[in-house]
């Protein structure tokens, strides 16, 4: 899933606080699973924004809202009249659900709630890890399901490098070495000899390196 | 950005609270959200035995603590409350 943090609630007063009417609008899916940007974390944003301007004097009105994703045409007819209504709409959803947002109302204001961070899985209640940085190429059945573009540092394909010690990377001792882990990973698996092929020079050009991507599904797209 | 914003974003912290004067003859509204099961059934038996507490507080009743919803905290000061007590 996408992972987002929630902006400084001081960042997110300074944008909102000049206009009248503002909407908190929630996205429950991605984001609500980390619990910065749900319909749940809209309404009490939406609270503590409301609190904020009655101590700071403003004339404010601040309402929340939310749909089950900002990034779908589909999701957004049951907010319709709430967005009409803001003179600024507060999106918590990450970039995308913002910019969708944004397309759709043009005349609108805008703004972004949550810092998207990376894509990656719930390691723990409340502790979310990158595991995917999208490089559009998907090498994981050459490296046991562990990726080193996301995981490695220096995303090497034929690792470890030097800065490996103890299973842990150079960088931090906090960060494990996914190339410690992938050899592990082969050797328990039996199939080291896998490791002996050289993963080839990477071709970015299905990554960002090719500048903005679309993807169409035949048959679906009309 | 402000620069006292900017200043907070840096370290992370929020400061909604703004410091008041207060005043002598202030008496905080204190709302208690109890649990059906303990502390509510302990403020029941405090009314069967005649014992008194102060007027500023008023008892929510909840299934279990673990119903008490950030919002519901929220709403609570929204409307004046200025103290939260939960009791399971």
């Amino acid at each position: 899933m996408i992972v987002g943090k929630q902006k400084p609630f001081e960042v997110i007063w300074d944008m909102i606080k000049e206009y009248k009417k503002v909407l908190i609008f929630g996205c429950n899916t991605c984001v609500a699973i980390c619990h910065e940007g749900g319909n749940k974390e809209a309404e009490i944003l939406a609270s503590m924004l409301r609190m904020k301007a009655k101590q700071e004097g403003l004339e404010m009105e601040i309402k929340n809202r939310g749909i089950e994703r900002q990034c779908e045409h589909e999701f957004f007819d049951s907010a319709n009249e709430q967005i009409e209504w803001a003179d600024a709409v507060l999106s918590i959803a990450c970039g995308a659900g913002v910019q969708f947002t944004a397309e759709k109302w043009p005349k609108k204001i805008i703004l972004p709630g949550l810092n998207t961070t990376f894509i990656g899985v719930v390691e723990r209640p409340g502790l979310f890890a990158e595991r995917c940085l999208m490089c559009g190429d998907c090498i994981l059945h050459l490296t046991g399901g562990l990726c080193p573009i996301a995981r490695c540092s220096k995303s090497l394909l034929n690792g470890p490098c030097g800065g490996s010690s103890k299973g842990k990377c150079e960088i931090s001792k906090e960060v494990d070495c996914v190339w410690d882990m992938i050899v592990r990973k082969k050797m328990e698996q039996g199939r080291l000899e896998d490791l002996l092929r050289i993963t080839p020079a990477k071709d970015w050009q299905t990554s960002r390196d090719g500048g903005p991507r679309k993807s169409v599904k035949e048959g679906l797209v009309e | 950005m402000t620069e006292e914003a900017s200043a907070v974003a840096q370290e992370g912290v929020s400061s909604v609270e703004k410091t008041h004067d207060i005043p002598s003859d202030w008496s905080p509204n204190i709302l208690a959200f109890a649990c059906h099961y303990c502390a509510f059934a302990a403020a029941d038996l405090s009314g069967v035995m005649r014992l008194s507490y102060p007027t500023n507080v008023k008892i929510i009743r909840l299934p279990c603590t673990g119903k008490l919803d950030h919002i519901y905290i929220l709403r609570a000061f929204e409307k004046g409350i200025d103290g939260v007590f939960a009791a399971g």
